[in-house]
């Protein structure tokens, strides 16, 4: 297939999709379209991103401005993941409120719309090859998922959409004056139009201009790591995500603050290639890879709501893919891996916090007790997405924080080890705490749960799937993990 | 030409401080009209010649800057009956104190960052930080979220302007985008606004503090 058909094909089917929700007459239609849809495309971008990957080959469009290399397939890969599941499962979410009458037509059209708005711009921004648009495509998605957030409007969501849209905005401006300093530091390099492509930033690195490419860097770091949900510029995270529905908060955490790392490794090897300034812009990654890890760490250990547990746990766990980077080598490829399995496990958490918390009708720790009685298959599932997320062998999530601290013990940096350690150790005993008190104990409530098959489905094909990587890593996706790695290193192995 | 756009950087800066010397709204979202408009000139005065395509990016930004943000803006306060004090936390005789402070502030770190090339010299660097800090400054220091959207703007403002003089040939697409996804926060923005004077009778920052921990 003619590759800019690919592209095309990537951002208009989404787009397609967000006009046919525009149009249908009742809430039903509209949630089967959002799965049906958010299959096809996953199939479309899967099939995309195993090309590039299995024939370790980038495809690169004639006219230079959209661009999947390994680094982007592998995460239109986890994208295509996380929407599949988290687009069946808002069928089961929303399902009672449907019967019920409670989610009306208006509100339903507006979920598919914006559902698949912000599915087409997280997509511009994997595929983009010009920094400018890479820009565009994370603005437009903190636009378009403001109003996600309070699909339920309470006083509480209309809070948290406010604080993410002014805090996510003003961030993502920073972004910008990152993008134009960058841009800046290529006068007399590269010819203006050629100035914020990617694949020639990075061929002409060491020419640019060292000073503009620093500068840059710290507002691109500062800009992308709010919406990324770095510490300390992560305050939005926790309200947006424990007001949003369930869908809306693992689409957020499992790959909404992913696409926003992305975008600053992308501009690893630009900064690596520079005159005299290797290991500057990783060693900065690192740091607020740390500090994110340690804020989370606390923030878990005192926490009350299950849901603001889970969006700390995603602080922590983007803390840890920001270390693995900032280590390099093994350690970005081990990032890599551990993303994948944070999207998978997140995404299970996020659905079993979201029907556990509808079956007690609160999110308070304290509150839920049982969950393992009442709600047999979503409290099981939650209970298993935990112990991944805390780092419970054999679980995946286990295997990829082993290999990052090993990428760190190979480096000798022994304080990343220590501090990683010690703020892993820390969620581990403060999220189990929590676990143990709402898993078991004598339920508030006689009614128990009852779940379809497409449900149980959701909730085993996940745990397997850690299971599965914890244990045994295939072939192909080692290898898809280290030329993801390649690509932030500049193209060195 | 460099004169000329050393000037709209000095309107730039007054601009700003009356910003953050105004009591009330309707006047700040005036001022913010009148920054967008002379802002709208700059890629005009940057460029070596008229081009159409300077022309169309001159007109575009000038109409959305100048006539449409605050045109969002007033209908906002508007729907929502909003008062027309800007209820700072910090007095206006000291936020203009803090504005010429982080101006020094600009100049002496914009110093330390020589632009390469032909942009040397310019005041670009040092306004785009002032503007920069502006916006921030009036995000965190006025009760009002309608502030808080003035804010916003002026910080992308001043991204605008060092763009508009730094690069003379982003790819109009890509301007293009820009533009628009500005617009659009600035409508969503407004929209929410209306959400929230609807939901809590108010729309004070301060009382937006209940999700904690």
């Amino acid at each position: 297939m003619n590759e800019m058909a690919i592209f095309w094909l990537l951002l208009l089917l989404p787009t397609a999709c967000a006009g046919l929700c525009l149009l249908l007459r009742s809430p039903q239609a509209i949630m089967r379209v959002v799965g049906a849809g958010a299959l096809c495309q996953g199939a479309v971008g899967a099939a995309a991103a195993l090309k590039v990957l299995r024939g370790g080959q980038a495809i690169l469009s004639s006219n230079g401005w959209f661009n999947l290399d390994a680094l982007s397939a592998f995460h239109l890969l986890v994208m295509m993941i996380v929407f599949s599941l988290s687009s069946l499962f808002a069928w089961g979410y929303f399902h009672e409120e449907m019967s019920e009458g409670q989610l009306r037509l208006r509100l339903a059209r507006r979920f598919g719309a914006l559902w698949f708005g912000s599915m087409a711009a997280m997509t511009l921004v994997l595929i983009s090859n010009n920094l400018g648009i890479l820009w565009v495509g994370i603005e437009a998605t903190t636009l378009l998922t403001a109003f996600l957030i309070c699909i339920h409007r309470t006083a509480a969501s209309l809070e948290a959409m406010w604080k993410y849209l002014i805090i996510c905005s003003v961030g993502v401006a920073f972004a910008f004056m990152g993008t134009l300093l960058v841009a800046a530091s290529t006068a007399g390099v590269l010819p203006s139009d050629e100035a914020l492509l990617w694949t020639r930033l990075v061929a002409s690195a060491g020419q640019l201009n060292p000073m503009m490419l620093k500068a840059g860097f710290l507002f691109l770091l500062v800009g992308y790591g709010t919406k990324a949900g770095l510490a300390p510029m992560h305050t939005w995270l926790p309200d947006a995500h424990s007001q949003a529905p369930a869908p809306v908060s693992a689409m957020f955490s499992g790959f909404l603050l992913n696409s926003s790392l992305y975008c600053i490794l992308r501009y690893l090897p630009i900064m690596e290639g520079g005159a005299g300034m290797a290991g500057w812009g990783p060693r900065l990654l690192l740091l607020f890879g740390l500090v994110s890890i340690l804020v989370a760490a606390v923030f878990i250990y005192f926490q009350r709501d299950v849901k603001r547990l889970l969006a700390y746990s995603t602080v922590e766990h983007i803390g840890i893919m920001a270390v693995g980077v900032g280590l390099g080598g093994a350690g970005a490829a081990a990032a890599m891996f551990h993303m994948l399995n944070h999207s998978i496990a997140k995404s299970l958490t996020f659905f079993g916090a979201g029907r556990v918390g509808q079956h007690y009708e609160t999110h308070e720790i304290g509150k839920i007790q049982g969950m393992l009685r009442s709600c047999p298959a979503w409290g099981a599932g939650l209970f298993a997405g935990v112990l991944a997320l805390i780092g419970a062998a054999p679980f995946a999530i286990f295997m990829s924080e082993f290999q990052v601290l090993k990428a760190a013990a190979g480096s000798h940096s022994w304080w990343t080890l220590g501090l990683f350690l010690g703020g892993a150790g820390m969620v581990f005993m403060g999220a189990l705490r929590h676990l143990i008190a709402m898993a078991w104990g004598d339920p508030s409530i006689t009614r128990v749960q009852r779940t379809g098959w497409l449900e149980g489905a959701i909730v085993v094909v996940p745990c397997l799937a850690l299971l599965a990587l914890g244990i045994w890593m295939p072939q192909g996706l080692q290898d898809a993990v280290r030329q993801a790695a390649a690509v932030i290193a500049g193209g060195k192995p | 030409m460099s004169s000329w756009i050393d000037g709209v950087m000095v309107v730039l800066i007054l601009t700003n401080l009356a910003l953050l010397g105004t009591s009330r709204i309707t006047v700040c979202i005036r001022i913010i009209a009148l920054q967008g408009v002379v802002l709208g000139t700059l890629p005009m005065l940057a460029g070596e010649e008229v081009t159409l395509r300077l022309a169309l990016l001159t007109t575009a930004t000038v109409l959305l800057k100048g006539v449409v943000f605050p045109w969002l803006l007033l209908r906002a306060m508007r729907k929502a009956e909003i008062q027309r004090e800007v209820e700072p936390y910090v007095g206006y005789i000291l936020s203009v104190m803090v504005g010429l402070l982080s101006l020094g502030g600009s100049v002496w770190l914009a110093q330390g960052l020589p632009l390469p090339g032909p942009m040397a010299g310019t005041l670009a660097l040092p306004v785009a930080l002032f503007m920069i800090f502006v916006g921030l400054f009036t995000i965190c220091s006025r009760r009002k979220a309608i502030s808080q959207i003035l804010g916003y703007i002026v910080v992308e403002n001043g991204m605008y302007a060092f763009g508009a003089v730094i690069l003379d040939e982003v790819p109009t697409l890509v301007e293009l985008g820009v533009l628009l996804d500005v617009f659009v926060a600035v409508f969503v923005m407004g929209v929410a606004i209306y959400h929230i004077r609807r939901e809590f009778d108010h729309m004070d920052v301060d009382q937006l503090d209940t999700l904690k921990g």
